[in-house]
């Protein structure tokens, strides 16, 4: 398995843009250079980082006016997240709403389990696309870059890299269910880590291992049958 | 392929249109509206409570109405029966006079 997360993309993002450094809380690498792509959502944070977090939580569950400050910084991450899921502004939009509705009406029952509050928002903001899904005949918008569908190829063991190929793996791909498709998305499409894939899906970080390894072996075995 | 759509290299969301729905006031007053006391809001608002209470009003209605109707028929059977047995009782009583 590939890890290139753990190179150059955790950047500590904070609300206003800046980059902090500190060891992040899911691989222990520091933060270096910069963020290769903002728009991925890096929630990878230092200690500091979420025990401040922490103190915000507590001041909003008191003062839910207080919750404007973590909404002005996960805003665009959530936003980018559900975008990704259903190519519409205006859609992702009214799911974003939502979500964050919801986030402020449970924040009570939030626990704090030393992670950042930016997964429970990722969580509940997956659930509204779900829903949001489930309610709609549209099909799942799945977004992947061009090198995303490459390092697909080369997981599933393919060697060739064409056009033909990638249609091939694409069509392998549409037969995967949407639990597991989420997986994909999370893993491979946005290169999260797997603590944070197991965190925004309510598993846990084995559990995510070894489901996310099911599904390439899937892949694999459907591969071979073509003989790609 | 069924069920998904696959966007390859994405463009990113228009900086415009995250701004126009970022919008913290809005929330806040969804998040308002929702955790406010029954009784603060008007009970029309909750249009399934409000059909709900309708139909139990309707209901209690109907049954009272049909009780009352009950009640005064079963009054009149009531008020006959003691007719017909007076005017027996008095038949009885002039029968035996004669």
């Amino acid at each position: 398995m590939k890890q290139s997360d753990a190179t150059g993309l955790h950047g500590f993002l904070t609300g206003n843009g800046k980059q902090e450094t500190g060891n992040c809380i899911f691989c222990g690498s520091m933060a270096l250079g910069a963020v290769n792509n903002p728009d991925l959502n890096r929630y990878h944070q230092t200690k500091e980082q979420i025990f401040n977090e922490s103190q915000i939580i507590e001041e909003a569950r008191k003062d839910p006016g207080r919750f404007g400050i973590l909404y002005e910084k996960y805003y665009r991450q959530i936003f980018v997240f559900v975008f990704r899921r259903t190519g519409d502004e205006d859609i992702a939009g009214d799911i974003v709403s939502d979500a964050f509705l919801k986030a402020m009406v449970a924040l009570p029952k939030f626990e704090f389990k030393g992670l950042p509050f930016s997964a429970w928002l990722f969580r509940i903001a997956l659930n509204e696309v779900n829903m949001y899904y489930r309610k709609s005949s549209r099909d799942r918008v799945i977004s992947l870059d061009q090198t995303n569908l490459t390092d697909v190829i080369a997981e599933a063991g393919g060697e060739k890299e064409s056009e033909e190929n990638r249609q091939l793996v694409m069509k392998l791909l549409s037969t995967l269910t949407a639990e597991e498709m989420q997986m994909m998305e999370l893993r491979f499409f946005e290169k999260r880590a797997f603590a944070e894939v197991g965190e925004i899906l309510g598993i846990t970080e084995n559990n995510a291992k070894v489901k996310t390894y099911r599904i390439i072996d899937k892949l694999k075995a459907a591969l071979k049958k073509t003989d790609m | 392929m069924s069920g998904y759509k696959f966007n390859i290299d994405p463009r990113p969301p228009k900086e415009e249109k995250i701004a126009e729905h970022r919008d913290f006031g809005k929330v806040m007053h969804n998040y308002k509206r929702m955790t406010n006391p029954l009784y603060r809001t008007p009970l029309y608002r909750y249009r399934k409570i409000f059909l709900g209470l309708l139909l139990v009003l309707v209901v209690a209605f109907i049954v009272s109405e049909y009780g009352e109707e009950h009640e005064q028929e079963m009054k009149q059977h009531k008020a006959d029966s003691i007719r017909t047995a007076d005017s027996v009782a008095k038949k009885i009583e002039r029968d035996r006079a004669h």
